[in-house]
């Protein structure tokens, strides 16, 4: 028997017939091959109207099983369903802004504790140059720098005894996003598009809006081993937020005569290749970038929010950029069902990282106080708090002790942090630092553990969230960390 | 396995992480944290025999007994001591310590430049500690031993902290023993010194009983033991699958150890005991038993007992047991099947006797064949030649080419192609990317302000050009090594092998700092790299511990490590060094010692006329004018010789290494903490793979010899590895799935004794990879259809049989050039440097590091490539990691892939250039359709497809009102329908 006989036996004959079947129930591509074949044959592949009607609505658009980026159970039940997650580059003072020290106005300059730049030499100690004042029904002490946020006390969780591992922007930024100081890896906000997909396939699952680069860089976001799915696609404020957005096709009919187009071609040749998934998968992303083109320009576009709504914010109305921008994209970017936002506040080179004028915090302060406030409030209003989780923080603190003339060191022992919403106690302060702020006194919360705690907030056990790669099972939080049980609602 | 075992009970908080490796319970390690108190790394050799006390020395004051052994003097005539006498007998220690020690502790030498010397010491090996304290504000200084830096940064923490430093292992050959500090304010107390270099014996600290009274062992017996055995047991015994934290229970020897936290019990003080705190759950980080809290009366049991001094009649060494519990089978580990020697298989027996056109194809079909499958059928040649076109060139065929292919009707045709791929200049683009991709390279240095290295691309080049002459992969390994310690036959050979060690110098750097660089994660990378690229293995993961896996010991890496330790990197700039230096002059060696001795002699002589001119103006009165004018010849002197001490070698450098300025091994890093070392380890290779070590008389670094290692016949990993890896390139998996990892996380391969066939092969054909190329390439199943049948994707869904050849989409470089070559717009020649800044402006830090995206018309692999920062078109389609070795590209699927297909400037600037070349080139729609389809897709459209494109162009010019535009615009459109189509970017 030849070769060719052999193989027909084996189903070579039927390779159309049960790939059929197979199209029509499985490939999902809203294109039944044999209405295909007969528009193909009788020459009416090309009406617009007729291919967009083929793949119009949710069946095209409905995953397949292969999907990476459909929505996936948690390992257990989890209020929270998606993170805002707000980072200060540069080092943010505990002692100025969450963490009140009045040993420290007492101290200043008479006596000596850490200071200096990245080391941990003797200095002369400084004194805050904020008041603090309590917030909220609460009474959370918080200084006059973010006098608005102050107010949302009670619905925030501050955590004032953060801990770090190194005194570097570089490796604490790094650590602070992927856990790891020195080594690439996957971004938290990968690991949470890895762990739980998306519910909007027509956005990305991981966003992050930076203006510009933060320290370490793209390392930040980045989906590392993970695959590409998972990677945070970076939203610059200003025309085009996301790189290839905007249609170049003159003529919007055109884009969609041609998407059809290769549709129509990529579906014959698909016809008796549908065996490889990947194929069928690669046609359905041409649609959803199609549909990106809409539906992410929408989310962008805050011309249908309110004149109340851009004041929570401290926005003009037509305003494309600044932090309040970032803030109200953020909670449309919620509303739109994308898994993990990041908000990235300042970069590497124009930061809180003040080690010779501390005043200069005030300028940076201001930036995001109001913004994020209105973010927590509009959050709250629209119930989107109960599944959403807000979280603030910062790669590490600033020392007790002086730098420069008036400023402050680099301090990873003790920094302050704070989470906000679905299923955290909200209205408390957890942990506590030494009379100077210089280190933790109780309930440290280690990096790792923050992440822990994040990750449990979700509903995954990051013990469990794992990814072999180089012969490894990776996790975020690599052999580390634990979750801080004490602030969970 | 190794463990590294305490004994005693100091403390050292860690002042910084390695690598990712963050101590999670900082704050009980600030307390307790051990340094290593009797830690005698051993080796996996035969233990030398145990080292016994010599003497101790309390520094700054009279002679005392300390654990029933007798200190001398600080001021005996053997010992010279320099620095202040510093005594405060005020201050609370902690942990506390008996009245002797804590006498000799708190009276001590200070300063920031302390040098101790002991003399009268017999020839020798010693092991010794140093004793230092804190009195008031904690300070950080260098510890050496003989001049060896064996602390690189000492903390030496709060108030009434003291450390028991060591043991650090040296070699007496000149009678005495040096021990300095410097840097920071060092308070030295004492210094202990055993003799040899075994294991030290445990001292039972003050405060354990050491003949329980009876009552004390009933109580033992009948409250304490059951409460561990139940209780602590499971995971803290000799007998536990996997013992928690390196501590073991169930021995008194195991409660006085501690473990890998530190030591557990301060005998007498359940305050002080790590033990009481974690079953307190003290500490929201450290509770123990995990599952759940013990009973109030067991933990008051405990602290009884822990108060009373641990009375413990449990004296067997089960440290000892578990040691040899968890050794290394080494028979056993060279047993698995990446360790077995290459044997080369006889081809097994096929039904389809007409079937196999090779020997390869026998291996094949015999697994079809028993899996009840057969091939599928073999590939149209108009399929075949897009597949091995893209496969060796990573471009398409041109039409003429497919012509050319579809008209040879003799048996070689499909030869003839394949042997004009390999000898296109091309094949070494695409074949030579592959290998960057296995070796992470990168244009920049990873540090945190990510510095560009513009002489990167001499290596880049020098890979392209190994596989364009098919260098032999031994000789390849070798260069790539220790290119400069090869033998070379014309200047212009030897400065090729001085650029292949340039796969060594692009090891990544880290941090911004310069006096305490972190030199150990750059050799780190190094061996990581290494181990995967060349030996598919893992050995990385020794660097703190054992391989939990695989038989890597820590004293291989470390043996590994110190031919690295011995080799001189070149330092690209980091943000407080921003200068590059340590490269290597591509020139002979006489004409640079030549420039440079013609520069210090013109230096010299400068300096001379500097002091002339001085002495000159002297002579003449201040406010003369003839002073005026001496003073000015003086000035314009000292300016001459500070623009002649900054000139630059006229050479042209490589970024590649050379010796280091010292050789010599490396000492065990223990838990890979390069601040607490362990026994000195000498050079050699991995002791699975024979461990053979360096020859007495090689004074080098070792290189060489680690090259002569890999490629050795005796090393069955490194043939099957790169074999495994060409095959994976063809096919797009590998005979085993994990090509950078051959070890039991890894899988074992498919095909192994197809496996093996070609590693015998590729040993007979000298090593050539083109001949391998063409051994494959030449079997039956490479030139398989892709098209499967039914009951192949039922029984083999994934394709592991090879019944059928796996389609494939091209990667991120090959879409590009595509784009490029198909727009006319490619540049076929080789690039040259990237344009980077000068380096007089290289201010890079990480506040503002170095970013660029230098757009080339040049074929990808030329691309400029970011440690840091990913380049957009390689990161959005699945481009190498250039921070870690890419094994394999995988292909993921994104709508920010569709959305640069549909939108980016570069997808549409090509589509109106290939429309332009299309309508240029016939003067009919009909026939253009047809080109257009043979260009990008390789094959004619058939009826039905021409139709419907025609149709498209019409509807696509309908709505332009200008009719010479309109088909432009509508050729336009049809291009870059094309480009986005899977059948574009998968090959059959």
């Amino acid at each position: 028997m030849s070769i060719k006989s052999l193989w027909q036996k084996q189903g070579a004959r039927h390779v159309f017939a049960p790939h059929t079947e197979v199209c029509t129930t499985r490939d999902n591509m809203g294109m039944r091959r044999r209405d295909l074949i007969h528009s193909l044959v009788g020459g009416s592949l090309l009406l617009p109207g007729l291919v967009s009607q083929m793949l119009s609505g949710e069946e095209a658009r409905a995953a397949s099983d292969s999907d990476p980026l459909l929505p996936k159970e948690p390992h257990f039940p989890a209020k929270a369903k998606r993170v805002i997650f707000i980072f200060s580059n540069g080092g943010v003072s505990h002692m100025d802004a969450f963490d009140h020290k009045p040993e420290l106005f007492k101290a200043d300059g008479k006596k000596t504790g850490v200071g200096g730049g990245l080391s941990n030499q003797q200095r002369k100690l400084l004194k805050p140059l904020w008041e603090f004042r309590p917030g909220g029904k609460c009474g959370t002490l918080v200084s006059d720098l973010f006098p608005h946020l102050r107010d949302q006390m009670d619905d925030i969780c501050l955590i004032r005894s953060m801990k770090s591992d190194d005194n570097e922007h570089y490796q604490a930024t790094l650590a602070m996003h992927t856990g790891s100081f020195f080594f690439s890896r996957p971004s938290i906000g990968s690991w949470v598009s890895y762990g739980l997909g998306t519910v909007n396939q027509d956005l990305p699952s991981f966003i992050v809006l930076a203006q510009q680069m933060p320290y370490a860089g793209t390392q930040v976001f980045s989906n590392d081993f993970l695959p590409a799915y998972h990677q945070g696609v970076r939203v610059i404020p200003g025309a085009e937020p996301i790189a290839n957005l905007q249609p170049r096709t003159t003529r919007e009919k055109q884009q969609r005569l041609e998407i059809d187009f290769a549709a129509a071609l990529d579906r014959k040749h698909f016809s008796d290749r549908s065996a490889q998934q990947e194929l069928g998968a690669r046609m359905r992303t041409f649609e959803t970038a199609f549909h990106m083109q809409t539906e992410a320009t929408e989310a962008f576009d805050l011309k249908n929010e309110s004149a109340e709504t851009l004041k929570l914010y401290g926005l003009k109305p037509g305003q494309t950029d600044g932090f309040g921008w970032k803030c109200l994209v953020a909670r449309r970017l919620v509303e739109r069902g994308v898994r993990f936002i990041e908000l990235i506040d300042g970069s590497s080179s124009h930061n809180w990282d003040q080690h010779g004028n501390m005043a200069e915090h005030a300028d940076h302060a201001k930036v995001i106080d109001k913004p994020i406030a209105g973010l927590l409030q509009d959050l709250k209003r629209t119930g989107l708090l109960e599944d959403t989780l807000l979280v603030w923080t910062t790669e590490f603190g600033r020392t007790p002790g002086v730098d420069g003339d008036k400023g402050r060191g680099h301090h990873s022992a003790c920094f302050s942090s704070w989470i906000a919403g679905a299923g955290v106690k909200a209205g408390i302060t957890y942990g506590s630092t030494d009379e100077l702020g210089a280190t933790v006194a109780e309930n440290q919360v280690h990096v790792h553990d923050f992440h822990a705690t994040i990750l449990h907030l979700l509903g995954i056990d990051h013990t469990r969230l794992t990814y072999r790669h180089g012969g490894r099972d990776y996790r975020l939080t690599d052999v580390h960390g634990n979750v801080v049980r004490d602030i969970l609602a | 396995m190794m463990l590294a075992f305490y004994s005693g009970f100091l403390k050292k908080a860690p002042h910084r992480s390695m690598a990712g490796g963050l101590y999670r319970f900082q704050r009980c390690f600030a307390l307790l944290l051990c340094l290593g108190w009797g830690v005698a790394a051993e080796s996996i050799a035969a233990a030398p025999q145990a080292a016994t006390f010599f003497r101790g020395i309390n520094l700054n004051g009279p002679a005392v007994e300390i654990d029933g052994q007798y200190w001398l003097a600080g001021d005996s005539p053997s010992v010279r001591v320099s620095g202040g006498a510093f005594e405060n007998q005020s201050v609370a220690l902690e942990p506390p310590t008996d009245a002797s020690r804590a006498t000799m502790i708190r009276s001590s030498r200070w300063g920031g430049t302390l040098d101790v010397e002991i003399k009268e010491m017999p020839r020798g090996w010693y092991q010794i500690f140093v004793f230092v304290w804190e009195d008031n504000h904690t300070s950080d200084f260098q510890l050496q031993v003989d001049d060896r830096q064996v602390i690189e940064r000492f903390s030496s923490g709060k108030q009434g902290q003291w450390h028991r430093l060591g043991p650090f292992l040296t070699e007496v050959k000149d009678e005495s023993i040096k021990v300095s500090a410097r840097g920071g304010d060092a308070n030295l107390s004492g210094i202990e010194i055993w003799s040899g270099r075994g294991r030290l014996p445990m001292i039972v600290p003050s405060g354990f009983v050491q003949e329980p009274t009876p009552d004390q062992l009933a109580f033992f017996e009948n409250t304490i033991r059951p409460l561990l055995v139940d209780r602590c047991y499971e995971c803290h015994s000799a007998d536990s699958d996997e013992l928690g934290g390196e501590l073991l229970l169930d021995s008194r020897k195991g409660m006085i150890a501690g473990g890998a936290s530190g030591v557990s019990v301060v005998a007498g003080d359940p305050e002080q005991s790590m033990l009481m705190r974690a079953i307190r759950y003290t500490d929201s980080h450290l509770r123990m038993p995990p599952d759940g809290k013990l009973p109030q009366d067991e933990i008051e049991a405990l602290a009884s007992w822990i108060s009373m001094g641990l009375p413990d009649p449990r004296l067997e060494d089960t440290i000892e047991t578990y040691r040899e519990r968890t050794a290394i089978d080494w028979e056993a580990a060279r047993d698995f099947w990446s360790l077995r020697p290459i044997v080369k298989p006889p081809l097994p027996v096929v039904k389809l006797r007409d079937w196999p056109k090779t020997a390869i194809d026998h291996f094949v079909l015999a697994d079809i064949e028993a899996e009840g499958l057969v091939p599928t059928l073999d590939a149209d040649k108009i399929h075949l030649i897009r597949r091995v076109t893209f496969d060796l060139i990573g471009l398409p065929p041109s039409p003429r080419e497919v012509d050319d292919f579809m008209a040879d009707t003799s048996s070689q045709a499909f030869e003839k192609v394949v042997d004009r791929l390999l000898e296109s200049k091309h094949y070494g683009e695409r074949w030579g990317r592959h290998w960057l991709d296995i070796v992470r390279y990168s244009d920049t240095a990873g540090d945190n302000s990510d510095f560009p290295i513009p002489q990167m691309v001499k290596y880049r080049d020098w890979v392209i050009n190994a596989f364009n002459r098919d260098l032999p992969y031994d000789e390849f390994v070798r260069q790539q090594l220790a290119g400069d310690l090869l033998p070379y036959d014309s200047p212009e050979d030897r400065q090729q092998k001085l650029i292949a060690t340039g796969y060594i110098a692009n090891a990544r750097r880290f941090g911004s700092r310069v006096d305490d660089y972190p030199q150990h994660l750059t050799i780190e990378d190094t061996l990581d790299n290494l181990g995967r690229a060349f030996l598919a293995s893992t050995i990385n993961c020794a660097r703190c511990h054992d391989h939990k896996f695989d038989p890597f010991t820590a004293e291989d890496y470390y043996a590994l490590y110190g031919i690295f330790h011995s080799t001189q990197y070149p330092w690209p700039g980091i943000e407080l060094d921003q200068k590059q230096r340590d490269l290597v002059p591509l020139a002979d060696t006489t004409a640079v010692q030549d420039w440079f001795d013609k520069k210090n002699a013109e230096q010299r002589r400068l300096e001379e006329r500097i002091k002339r001119l001085e002495a000159e103006r002297d002579k003449h009165a201040t406010d003369s004018a003839e002073r005026k004018v001496a003073e000015q010849q003086w000035q314009d002197a000292k300016e001459a010789a500070k623009n002649h001490a900054n000139l630059q070698p006229p050479f042209d450098h490589a970024y590649a290494v050379q010796e280091g300025k010292v050789i010599e091994d490396a000492t065990l890093h223990i838990k890979g903490n390069p601040s607490k070392l362990g026994d000195r380890v000498p050079r050699r290779f991995l002791s699975v793979l024979g461990g053979e070590p360096l020859r007495d008389d090689d004074v080098t670094s070792g290189r060489l010899q680690l090259a002569e290692w890999i490629v050795s016949p005796k090393n069955p990993l490194a043939m099957r590895a790169i074999v495994n890896r060409v095959w994976l390139y063809h096919f797009g998996r590998g005979l085993v799935q994990t090509p950078n990892d051959f070890g039991r996380q890894g899988t074992p391969p498919t095909h192994p004794e197809l496996l093996d066939w070609l590693a015998s092969e590729f040993r007979e054909s000298g090593y050539s990879i083109k001949t391998l190329h063409r051994t494959i390439l030449r079997s039956r199943v490479y030139q398989l259809s892709s098209r499967s049948s039914s009951v192949a994707l039922d029984r083999d869904p994934n394709n592991v049989r090879l019944s059928y050849f796996p389609r494939r989409r091209l990667d991120a470089e090959a879409i590009r050039d595509t784009l490029l070559f198909l727009g006319g717009t490619l540049d076929l020649s080789p690039a040259g440097p990237h344009p980077f800044p000068p380096p007089k402006d290289w201010n890079f830090t990480q506040h503002n590091p170095f970013k660029a995206v230098y757009d080339s018309n040049h074929r990808s692999v030329y691309l400029m490539t970011q440690r840091i920062q990913r380049h957009p078109f390689l990161a959005i389609f699945d481009g190498a990691d250039p921070a870690a070795s890419t094994p394999i590209r995988l292909t993921s699927t994104t709508p920010v892939q569709s959305l640069y297909l549909l939108n980016d400037p570069l997808v549409h600037s090509q589509a109106e250039r290939f429309a332009e070349r299309v309508l240029a080139a016939v003067p009919e729609d009909q026939a253009r359709v047809s080109l257009a389809f043979r260009l990008a897709l390789g094959r004619t459209p058939d009826e039905k497809e021409l139709r419907a494109s025609l149709k498209f162009l019409s509807l696509s010019r309908n709505d332009v009102s200008d009719p010479t535009s309109a088909e432009r615009v509508s050729w336009q459109a049809l291009a870059r329908v094309i480009f986005r189509l899977n059948e574009f970017v998968y090959v059959d």
